[in-house]
């Protein structure tokens, strides 16, 4: 018998690559260097800038002395176990009690379900009973529970900066409004979260006040969306798309499943497209945007368009649908709207416009929020046209009063007539248009009073700042996404005061209750005249859910005429081919900058760019090559006449000649994590038209600013080829009978047959836990990824050990692009949730020299945190790169002090921080290994239940299908994720498991892992241009193993 | 050239060899002997804010321990009872005891007593209350005859060895649920531990997590 040669099969190069980074494309030799280390260069030896090699052994001898000279004092601590004096109804020491509430957000508020442990909020879920979300949450409303326990969130009550209280606000407010008169010296500027109760309390301050001034201001809102609708529909009326309902969508420059959407928006899309077995419909989504979206990851088709050029697509498809339908009204409102290109990408349009006509009804034009009011409001003329107007998109009447906007507030401030300013949450200051110079006008106001959760820019230019308490500390009701009510109940009492802004908005209109009564009124008012208002608002706020409030559809008719009329007026930009457009982005993290101070969000990676702790000017990689800048490079970027300065961060598939940034970085006046991080692009925004300008200038400084990238972290030793796999609706059809198809891609298709070496551990627990992730539901959101961190109490590391590979996230969402020869212009996008994979067979248990990591019998790979010695073998010998080392002790030194020395450097975490810890896991110390441990204590915790449940009687304990599930697949928006029993055959996973479109990674291995990922399906239309490189990934790589009948892999030799 | 080392100096090696073998063996018993939990933890008997006697309560007087120590049977920690528990009785029985004044006093100004904790678990081990004395292991098997003691001590180690014997032979240790609480309860006569403990065993498909590190680290 020959020698088995260990040489992994060699990756196969023909066909489609998938790669990480154009590092990786390039096979540059940084790139090299991620592949065959564990952790970078250097990561591992002391931090070359901060102690020398001498200087730490003085320091070692110094401790060691020390050390000796407290060991006298070893006595066992003396500890207190303190009762409550009197039962508190419901409160069990050490179990968890659940509270329905909900987070107000500008897209519409989430409905939560808060996880409280002995009185302190640990963890946030969706309400299971709600319709909008059922039980799935988005990264913001994941990390809000550690901005409630934020430690520099303002504390006291600010006049003119030196700590005050608020009686002596009240007195100072009491003589204002007494001056007031009619009302014309006041003004209020409130955030665009929708709040019933606020909106009664606005009417009260009306009436009180008929002149008063009230302005709505969100940077990022979609309010030349409602603008648009306004001027389509003659009323005042909010948009709700329900793209369960739809079969064609096309999105132009609308990012719905990332920053411009929302849940609903996520959860619709996702239904449409979980394809069971290929005779499914599933529909189909065109996407023409700048920059790479999680929107454009999904699409089917992608075509890149500046943003400047999207009202020019727009026009055409219009024109090509009214042609098509002979909708006279639609042609002219569309030729009136100017284009700079009038034949845009006809084959493409052409194509296009046929498919959204042909399934009428069904098919839908999401424009995006940054556009200009009259190509939005082209839109809706085309969706009127599609009618999908009233079908797919809902049209409810708008839950607030028109308001002024902030451009017309900022006039009437300059103007001089307003002499009390009052900014209930926002921060203007900092965030308003850059052309405004809100800042002056602000300094212009006598009085301005500001309520916020934390001193930022704007209070430290207020008169008055009041501390905001969180949403989880206060009484309030909220419109959530789909239109109905929600009571927003508070979890915990204000842990450093503060009021609600429905609480100041009460005390200017002069009344006395408090938020909870102001609240239940607004309930009751909401109510049918007959009903039971207490029955029902105990039912309510239990459930979370007021079954009574679900907004009707409203029956509008489009003005072809008014559409015609705004698109005349319009002046949209011109692109010339060798200048730049610079588009403003929401941030998917920091949002327009009021995340700032929360470490999860900042260490996060963009879902698209893998950027943490920064934002950057996003270019394509030719435009790079024009303005010979790589990424890191900065750049001075000039618009109107003014300048940003800003690191590039080159970005495969971004349009050409076009710049993106995110806002909201840059923060001057915020806590310590988001001080000065990033790059302030508001000073080059403005309140013309559109949230994108034409760039004057792009200057190469000569500076590099170190972005901390997490792309090319995790590589798989170079083994990422095939990992995630995708096959097209026909190609499915083709092979629907081929169990293997998805099986056997890339090289499992042609690595000889496993045999193992080990004794595979005896799994014979009645529970075989398991995991499946769906790669067609997946959008590459990354809630799961904060969902983890709250569940598991994972440390924050900062920029620096980000950049030194070092983050500590247990599940990280891979993004791969994937294009034929290495196309980086044009290519398709990927995301991949990676977590540990719980392998049987692991190969981290076989290396660990102390037993710390063993398997369980119901087949989890498990951590012993204490007896773990730190030799990080494991994550060497893991093929998953999914390992993470606890470099330093970061829950007990800040990440700005973890260079110092053991005596000096401050240690312990804020008191405030720890209660948020989820107290059913382990806070891990430095030196120890961890990973994903598929939420053992969930697991233990069900485990324990149904024992404790089965008692003396003679069944076998067994916990219920799928009656519980993992912190990431809990959170999931689209499902993706699914948990549960192997061997339970009702169980999702069972189903899950042997699915066609179902493979393990890296099967050869033979490590027989317990995830297992459904395969993508992409659904062009195949008489559109790009049909043959769209969704056909991994067509060469599954011919190339299809086509080679030694796949069931009777060799003896491996390698080829 | 005469000698360098002088005679006496042969059995040097052997006299070094013997004297750290003594040492060392001395400092390695101390260490076995005096960092062991059965040194450092057994019979720690800290005294209490009041004086209050197991003995007299769920010995002489037979009050079951759940009275107290309410969701033993339903959360993971068998809690210290509230103030309200102690005065459900005293306010009738003493109520002028000047033992109970502490008990008084909480009451009063709504403070909590405060207890000194004896038996504590290392912040990585979860030890689960209700599914031990769910499943047949009785108080007394880690807490001793909390009935006889007039003050609580740590009667037992409660290192992970002893954690494990019980995890690994459970049929040493198990009882009738309804006995879980009766400290007293030694098995039918004509049976020994280990029969009884082999069927309920049996019976309740009993698997405690023997090798399985996330039964108790998490």
């Amino acid at each position: 018998m020959s020698k088995r040669i260990f040489n992994h099969p060699e990756e196969s190069h023909t066909g489609k690559r998938y790669w990480r980074s154009l590092g990786q494309l390039q096979d540059t030799p940084e790139f090299r260097s991620w592949l065959q280390r564990e952790f970078p260069q250097g990561a591992s030896e002391l931090g070359g800038g901060e102690v020398s090699r001498r200087g730490f052994l003085s320091l070692m001898g110094a401790s060691v002395a020390l050390a000796g000279m407290s060991l006298s004092a070893c006595r066992r601590p003396l500890k207190n176990l303190l009762p409550f004096t009197k039962g508190v109804e419901w409160s069990v020491p050490g179990k968890a009690l659940f509270f329905a509430s909900a987070m107000p957000s500008r897209n519409g508020a989430i409905p939560l379900l808060v996880t409280t442990y002995d009185g302190r909020p640990t963890k946030i879920e969706g309400n299971p009973l709600h319709k909008a979300n059922q039980g799935t949450t988005d990264v913001w409303a994941q990390s809000s529970v550690l901005d409630l326990y934020d430690p520099e969130r303002s504390k006291s009550v600010l006049c003119k900066g030196t700590p005050s209280d608020l009686k002596a606000f009240e007195s100072d407010l009491s003589k204002w409004l007494a001056e007031a008169g009619d009302g014309a010296s006041l003004a209020f500027l409130v955030d665009g979260c929708v709040s019933p109760t606020r909106e009664r309390l606005r009417k009260a301050i009306i009436e009180k006040f008929p002149k008063a001034r009230w302005a709505v201001y969100e940077p990022n809102g979609n309010a030349l969306e409602l603008q648009a609708a306004s001027v389509a529909f003659g009323q005042n009326v909010v948009l709700r798309p329900r793209l369960e309902r739809a079969q064609i969508i096309l999105s132009i420059d609308r990012d719905f499943l990332g920053v411009e959407g929302d849940i609903s928006l996520v959860r619709g899309f996702s239904s449409g497209r979980r394809a069971s077995s290929p005779s499914q419909k599933m529909n189909r989504l065109y996407v023409a945007e700048n920059r790479y979206t999680l929107t454009g990851g999904m699409s089917d088709h992608r075509l890149r368009v500046p943003a400047t050029l999207a009202g020019s697509l727009l026009k055409a498809i219009a024109l090509e649908v009214g042609r098509l339908s002979g909708d006279a009204g639609l042609v002219e409102a569309a030729k009136r709207l100017p284009a700079q290109d009038e034949n845009f990408k006809a084959k493409w349009v052409e194509e296009c416009a046929l498919d959204l006509w042909s399934n009428k009804g069904s098919s839908v034009v999401l424009v995006g929020q940054k556009q200009p009011v009259a190509v939005q409001a082209l839109g809706l003329a085309l969706n009127a046209v599609l009618d999908s107007v009233g079908s797919v998109i809902e049209v409810h009447s708008a839950d607030q009063e028109p308001a002024l906007s902030i451009s017309a507030l900022a006039d009437d401030l300059k103007a001089g007539k307003i002499s009390s300013l009052f900014i209930l949450g926002g921060n203007p200051a900092f965030n308003a248009p850059g052309n405004l110079s809100w800042a002056d006008i602000q300094a212009g106001v006598s009085n301005v009073v500001h309520l916020s959760a934390e001193v930022n820019e704007t209070s430290v230019k207020a008169s008055w700042h009041i501390p905001e308490a969180h949403f989880l500390e206060q009484w309030s009701d909220a419109v959530a996404i789909d239109g109905s009510y929600l009571i927003v109940q508070p979890v915990i009492l204000p842990i450093y005061g503060g009021l609600s802004s429905n609480e100041l908005l009460a005390k200017v209109a002069g009344k006395d209750s408090d938020a909870l009564t102001l609240v239940k009124e607004t309930f009751g008012e909401k109510l049918p005249a007959d009903s039971n208002t207490l029955e029902l608002w105990v039912q309510a706020v239990r459930d979370g859910i007021c079954t009574h409030s679900a907004p009707k559809g409203l029956q509008v008719s489009l003005s072809f005429d008014s559409v015609a009329k705004v698109c005349a007026a319009s002046r949209p930009l011109r692109l010339d081919s060798t200048g730049f457009e610079l588009v403003f982005l929401a941030d998917s993290k920091v949002d327009d900058g009021r995340y700032a101070n929360n470490g999860w969000l900042q260490e996060l990676p963009d879902p698209v760019t893998k950027l943490t702790w920064d934002n950057a000017a996003l270019i394509s990689p030719a435009s790079a090559e024009r303005l010979s800048v790589v990424t890191g490079d900065v750049v001075a970027v000039t618009v109107d006449g003014r300048t940003v300065e800003l690191p590039v961060l080159v970005l495969p598939g971004h349009a050409e000649n076009s710049i993106s940034v995110a806002v909201g970085y840059g923060r001057s006046a915020v806590g310590s994590v988001g001080l000065r991080v990033g790059f302030d692009v508001y000073p080059v925004t403005s309140d013309l038209e559109s949230r994108f300008r034409k760039v004057s200038s792009v200057v190469k400084v000569g500076r590099k600013w170190p972005l901390a990238v997490t792309q090319e972290h995790g590589a798989l030793e170079g083994r990422g080829a095939d990992i995630t796999r995708q096959a097209t609706m026909s190609e499915w059809k083709d092979n629907s009978s081929n169990e293997n198809f998805f099986k056997k891609m890339g090289i499992d298709a042609h690595a000889p047959q496993n045999f193992s070496l080990y004794t595979h551990p005896p799994l014979n627990d009645v529970h075989a836990w398991g995991m499946s992730v769906d790669l067609n539901s997946c959008t590459g959101c990354s809630a799961c990824m904060i969902a983890c961190q709250a569940e598991n109490n994972i440390p924050v590391v900062g920029k620096e050990q980000v950049i030194n590979g070092r983050e500590m996230h247990w599940i990280r969402t891979d993004r791969y692009f994937a294009s034929e020869g290495g196309d980086s212009a044009e290519p398709e996008m990927v995301s991949q949730p990676m977590m540990c994979q719980q392998c049987e067979n692991a190969p981290c248990e076989t290396v660990c020299p102390v037993n710390a990591t063993v398997h369980s019998e119901d087949g989890l790979n498990v951590m012993a945190y204490n007896r773990c010695i730190g030799t990080r073998y494991c994550a060497n010998n893991c093929p998953f790169k999914v390992r993470r080392f606890n470099f330093f002790d970061y829950n007990q030194r800040s990440i700005k002090e973890l260079y110092k020395w053991n005596l000096i450097s401050k240690k312990g975490t804020p008191d405030s921080i720890q209660l948020q810890k989820n107290p059913n896991v382990t806070v891990r110390m430095r030196g120890v290994m961890e990973k994903c441990t598929f939420c053992v204590q969930r697991v233990q915790e069900a485990k324990i239940t149904a024992k404790a449940l089965a008692k003396d009687s003679e069944m076998i304990p067994r916990v219920p299908v799928d009656s519980f599930t993992s912190a990431c697949a809990q959170v999931c928006p689209t499902g993706a994720i699914t948990f549960g029993d192997l061997n339970q055959q009702e169980s999702q996973i069972s189903k899950l498991r042997t699915h066609q479109r179902g493979y393990r990674l890296l099967e050869y291995l033979n490590t027989e892992n317990r995830v297992w990922y459904l395969a993508r399906i992409r659904n062009p239309n195949f008489r559109m241009p790009d049909a043959q490189r769209a969704g056909s990934a991994s067509r060469e790589i599954a011919t190339h193993g299809n086509s080679n009948p030694h796949t069931a892999g009777n060799e003896s030799k491996g390698g080829h | 050239m005469a000698n360098i080392f002088p005679r006496w100096s042969n059995l040097l090696p052997i006299k070094i060899l013997i004297c750290v073998l003594v040492l060392g063996g001395g400092v390695a018993s101390g260490v076995w002997y005096y960092l062991n939990p059965a040194y450092t933890r057994v019979g720690y008997e800290p005294i209490q804010p009041v004086p209050f006697s197991h003995k007299l309560h769920a010995g002489d007087l037979g009050m079951d321990c759940r009275y107290c120590h309410s969701f033993v049977e339903t959360a993971a920690y068998a809690n210290i009872p509230t103030t309200q528990v102690c005065m459900n009785c005293h306010s009738q029985i003493l109520p002028d005891s000047a033992k109970l004044a502490p008990v008084r006093e909480s009451w009063k100004t709504g403070k909590p007593i405060q207890w000194v904790q004896i038996h504590k678990t290392p912040d990585y081990v979860y030890f689960n209350h209700a599914v031990h004395v769910n499943r047949g292991v009785s108080c007394v098997s880690c807490h001793g005859k909390v009935n006889e003691m007039e003050v609580v001590y740590h009667h037992e180690t409660h290192s992970m060895a002893w954690c494990l014997e019980c995890h690994r032979n459970p049929q040493d240790f198990v009882r009738p649920v309804s006995e879980v609480t009766n400290l007293n309860w030694t098995p039918p006569a004509g049976k020994t531990q280990r029969e009884i403990g082999r069927e309920l065993v049996e019976k309740w498909h009993l698997n405690p997590p023997d090798k399985n590190c996330a039964g108790c680290h998490r």
